[in-house]
């Protein structure tokens, strides 16, 4: 194999030993940080999946994410088990992803980004209003995580390995001729309605499954607060999901789980120490545009093909 | 519902609508010229208005407070575009979260000198009272604002339609590359439209200081509220601004009034009807 | 020979099983049990949380500031006990709290968690707090926690968000109002301040207009004073979470010309320091129930404000009061435990704390954790040097969550909500 193949085998081995040694040399509490940040990538690479690819950008999805994670806390609330939890979070996610798709599927550009965000907003009024489904404001207490997973250590087993497995899903749909079709959308949508493809049928599946990711990503997040309420679905919940994927890179396979770090780390663990977190964060985000306009996996990556090249 | 209810929640939707115009106008503008969607002019408008309320809180003089929050907003407006924005003229996503972090560092700034208090100015005593209109009271100062948006409205168009100004920044929108051969320097125009944007801005900011408070969290409310008029007026568009200003505000002020439990969303119903119709919003231009 | 695609998948697929078994050995074993509640002899360590960034950033900054004061003034002991803080700032989201939580007890080692203040952070904190087996203190006015959603871990140093306003329904039936228009947030603090009022409004025999309900956050109030005056009530009550909704509705009131013509009764937060120094001149002879007034003629409340004015340089709101007192109860407590913190222990040793005066007055708690203390009807008033701040006109003693009617008839009824308003 060549250096670069190496090289890349070598950092998958230390990046996945350091995922599984993490409980054992870091404190619980730094670990729990790492769950959250997985659960964050989530939610982003469903963003990065269509913005990624089909240029289309969400700052809405936490609204997906959400509904699904009401699902699973309603369910618990009423104490109906665990296939039940995951049957109404997927039949939630299922209903408000095609809602997404059916109002965006037309649009692009601007437009797609608006009806987003107009949806991410419903969603959390609606969590809001219907109080008596969602416990409004105050939120709902008294999910607990499936007992197989309740320790702090096996949930985070649990998540870095859904994580994975979405992370592997992402790449199939990425290489897939599904995925071939969303980024000809990019290119041209004239294009390819010449060639024969209905670009809105084609959208409407790519929001339905990045919607089945966020989904994934708002059951992971009930069982790991094992508390739910409003803002879970909030603007910024889903602007902090945009923000992730453009610093980690748009695109990229690991550029949400990159960018989901370096705003977890800001949001939870810079905050405790400095109170001006939100400036650093600010600079951050404008040193990564200046200096790695591609996002950090992407300059990683052309930086990594530069060298490549070399005789 | 009686006439002056009418009346009075109709003048409710302008005054907070001509507020959003004078926000959505500057947004509107910069987007039309540089085709940036610009995240920080919420962070323009609080800092203006911040800084507004600092200066007549100082001078109790409120011209000069307005004064002082403009030109505020205007030096923010310069660095960002000059320092930062340059460097990544083009390239749509990198802009977006350029503005993104400005807005961060910008409103944070703002937590860290003023606090977290909601501050406002105290309506200045020459427009504090009220007027009677028909058979009720309304405050000077919300028709003041109204008068204020309508006279900048009608300003700016005159500029972009009547000058030579105008007529050099529709020139250069149209065709960069002409324009800049026929020695306009384009740069230097895009970064006048940038400062004079988020002056409109910090004149927004001073201006809500007095019809609402400013606190954190505030520039981002602001901003929804100004993408929803802009997408409803058509980005680019002044005349959409001002009609998608108006538009809203009146949704605002009635949905407030009759239906107070769909307030929340109310706005959108009004962005989902004019882009199932007309996409590109009432007065946009279609891009494919 | 295998495609370049398909062997691209098989390579990582074979990867990805590989992380996987991995995974599921590693979550075969255990790693190092975590531990809980460290504390050296003669040393306690409290966790502090509150949202000094955010929206609400000025409410999280004065209640940090009240609780650090309690322990200046009282060279950070109780008793023999060194007490040491450790603050974190929640920002004002729940999802924030509740990790901001979980590293003050897993890394910091906290014994007891104070804070935070809205409810839904406070619901979230303390259900995982109580969870690991370690008390909490909370000074948010959400009526269930100390009610339907009662837990032996939790105290309350504070009022619910009803508590402070039966008496003020009572009093404006004395008053000889008969009809009334409420006016608060449509959440669940709004709906428990309304409910308080209307419930004791009602059972006097008032009538109750109309309710007006605002969503939270309301930039613009003209449409709300506008209904209310339109139902053209004998008075208004204002049951405001403070802050910017209660400064942009009294400019609404004001500049619509009712602040003469129509008697408005404010709830605890309404009137508060936030907005008088917003407000200004305009806010004279406002009257409210509360359970703080920072110009109460108590030496207690006036050293204090004495001590907070000269640090901070501006009279202390009722979350730094609030603060205060949740510091000075754990520190009353501690006395009683020794210094101990061991769970419910500490909690009943908190419960047994009875003050003959405080920042909120003669305090007990009841059976419930939750407060039982005097409630006052205040009103605006200039200070000699010119400062705006509540002074008592009355005040009711004793006042309980659950009012007049004792916890079992109270619990008959569902917690206050759009669909019971207390009428």
């Amino acid at each position: 194999m060549s250096t670069a193949r190496w090289a890349k085998v070598a950092a998958l081995a230390a990046g996945i030993g350091g995922v599984v040694a993490a409980p054992y040399v870091l404190p619980s509490y730094v670990v729990s940080l790492l769950t959250l940040v997985f659960i964050s990538a989530l939610l982003a690479g469903s963003v990065n999946l269509l913005a990624g690819l089909a240029g289309l950008v969400s700052i809405g999805h936490a609204g997906i994410a959400a509904a699904a994670a009401y699902g699973v806390a309603w369910a618990a609330v009423h104490d109906l088990g665990l296939a039940a939890e995951l049957g109404v979070a997927a039949a939630i996610t299922f209903a408000v992803s095609v809602v997404y798709a059916l109002t965006t599927m037309r649009t692009a550009g601007i437009v797609f980004l608006m009806i987003t965000l107009a949806l991410g907003i419903t969603v959390f009024g609606l969590a809001l209003k219907l109080s008596s489904i969602t416990g409004g404001q105050n939120g709902l207490t008294g999910i607990r995580r499936p007992e197989v997973v309740s320790e702090w250590w096996k949930f985070y087993f649990f998540t870095a390995a859904t994580y994975g497995l979405c992370l592997l899903g992402l790449a199939v749909v990425s290489r897939s001729p599904f995925g071939l079709m969303l980024r000809g959308i990019r290119e041209s949508q004239t294009r390819m309605t010449s060639l024969g493809y209905s670009v809105t049928a084609v959208k409407f599946a790519a929001v339905v499954v990045s919607g089945a990711f966020a989904g994934c990503a708002g059951v992971l997040l009930a069982w790991n607060s094992e508390f739910m309420s409003p803002s879970a679905a909030s603007f910024s919940r889903s602007a902090l999901a945009v923000v992730m994927v453009i610093v980690g890179g748009t695109g990229t396979l690991l550029g949400p789980l990159v960018g989901a770090g370096i705003v977890v780390a800001a949001e939870y663990w810079l905050s405790s120490y400095v109170e001006r977190w939100q400036t650093v964060l600010g600079v951050v985000l404008i040193l990564v545009v200046l200096f790695a306009p591609r996002g950090i996996v992407g300059g990683l990556e052309g930086l990594a093909r530069q060298f490549s090249h070399r005789p | 519902m009686p006439v002056d209810e009418l009346l009075l929640q109709a003048l409710n939707g302008l005054s907070f609508g001509a507020l959003l115009f004078l926000l959505a106008s500057g947004f509107t503008l910069v987007f039309g010229l540089m085709k940036i969607v610009n995240l920080a002019h919420g962070a323009f408008y609080l800092v203006g208005g911040y800084i507004g309320i600092a200066t007549f809180t100082a001078a109790r003089n409120f011209l000069v407070a307005v004064l002082a929050g403009v030109a505020t907003a205007a030096v923010f407006g310069l660095a960002s575009e000059r320092v930062l924005l340059r460097r990544v003229r083009g390239k749509e996503l990198p802009e977006v979260l350029l503005t993104v972090g400005i807005a961060l560092v910008i409103a944070d700034g703002c937590l860290a000198v003023f606090g977290g208090n909601p501050r406002s100015i105290p309506i200045p005593t020459v427009l504090s009272e009220s007027v009677r209109l028909g058979g009720f009271t309304y405050p000077t100062y919300r028709l003041f604002v109204i008068a204020l948006a309508t006279a900048v409205g009608v300003l700016l168009y005159v500029v972009q339609h009547r000058t030579r100004l105008g007529a050099l920044i529709r020139a250069g929108v149209d065709d960069r590359e002409t324009a800049e051969s026929m020695g306009i320097n384009v740069p230097r125009v895009f970064t006048a439209m940038f400062v004079f944007g988020a002056a409109l801005a910090g004149l927004a900011g001073v201006v809500a200081a007095g019809l609402l408070t400013l606190r954190p969290g505030a520039d981002t409310d602001i901003l929804l509220f100004a993408l929803v008029v802009v997408v409803v007026g058509g980005l680019g568009s002044l005349q959409g601004a001002a009609v998608g200003s108006a538009l809203i505000g009146l949704v605002d002020a009635f949905s407030k009034a009759w239906v107070p439990e769909l307030s929340y969303f109310a706005v959108f119903a009004p962005m989902a009807i004019v882009l199932m119709f007309r996409p590109s919003g009432l007065f946009g231009r279609s891009r494919t | 020979m295998i495609p370049r695609r398909g062997r691209g998948r098989q390579r990582a697929a074979r990867v990805l099983l590989v992380a996987l078994v991995l995974v599921f050995a590693a979550s075969a074993c255990a790693p190092d049990e975590e531990t809980t509640g460290g504390g050296t002899e003669g040393t306690v360590k409290l966790g502090f949380i509150s949202p000094v960034t955010g929206f609400v950033a000025a409410l999280g900054t004065d209640m940090r500031r009240g609780w650090e004061m309690y322990w200046q003034q009282n060279g950070g002991k109780a008793g023999d006990v060194t007490v040491q803080t450790v603050f974190e700032d929640d920002t004002g989201d729940p999802e924030v709290a509740l990790t901001k939580a979980r590293r003050l007890v897993e890394q910091e080692q906290v014994q007891l968690v104070a804070g935070p203040i809205l409810a839904n952070t406070a619901y979230a904190v303390a259900g995982y707090v109580a969870g690991k087996g370690l008390p909490t203190v909370q000074m948010t006015g959400a009526d269930d926690l100390t009610q339907r959603k009662f837990d032996p871990l939790v105290l309350r140093v504070g009022y619910t968000s009803s508590q402070s306003n039966f008496p003020a329904g009572q009093w404006a039936y004395e008053q000889g109002h008969r009809s009334a228009v409420t006016i608060c947030p449509d959440y669940a603090f709004g709906w428990e301040s309304c409910g308080g009022f209307v419930s004791a409004f009602v059972d006097a025999g008032g009538k109750i207009e109309k309710q007006v309900w605002h969503p939270l956050g309301t930039q613009d109030f003209s449409t709300y004073v506008a209904q209310a005056r339109q139902a053209n009530p004998d008075v208004v009550f204002i049951g405001s979470a403070g802050g910017p909704d209660a400064i942009l509705f009294y400019k609404a009131w004001t500049g619509f010309g009712l602040k003469d013509k129509i008697p408005l009764v404010g709830n605890c937060c309404f009137a508060d320091q936030v907005f008088l120094r917003e407000v200004g001149d305009e806010a004279l002879d406002l009257q409210s129930f509360t359970y703080w007034s920072e110009g109460r003629d108590s030496a207690v409340v006036q050293n204090f404000v004495k001590a907070y004015e000269q640090q901070h340089k501006e009279i202390p709101s009722l979350y730094a009061a609030g603060a205060y007192m949740m510091a000075q109860v754990v520190a009353e407590a501690l006395k009683k435990t020794g210094g101990k913190i061991e769970g419910a222990d500490f909690i009943n040793a908190a419960r047994q704390v009875s003050l003959s005066d405080s920042l909120y007055g003669a305090l007990t708690f009841d059976d419930t954790n939750n407060v039982v203390g005097p409630v006052y009807l205040t009103r605006v008033e200039r200070r000699d040097d010119g400062t705006l701040w509540s002074v008592v006109e009355k005040t009711f003693p004793q006042v309980s969550q659950f009012w007049t009617k004792g916890k079992d008839a109270f619990l008959k009824h569902p917690v206050f909500s759009r669909e019971y308003t207390g009428q």
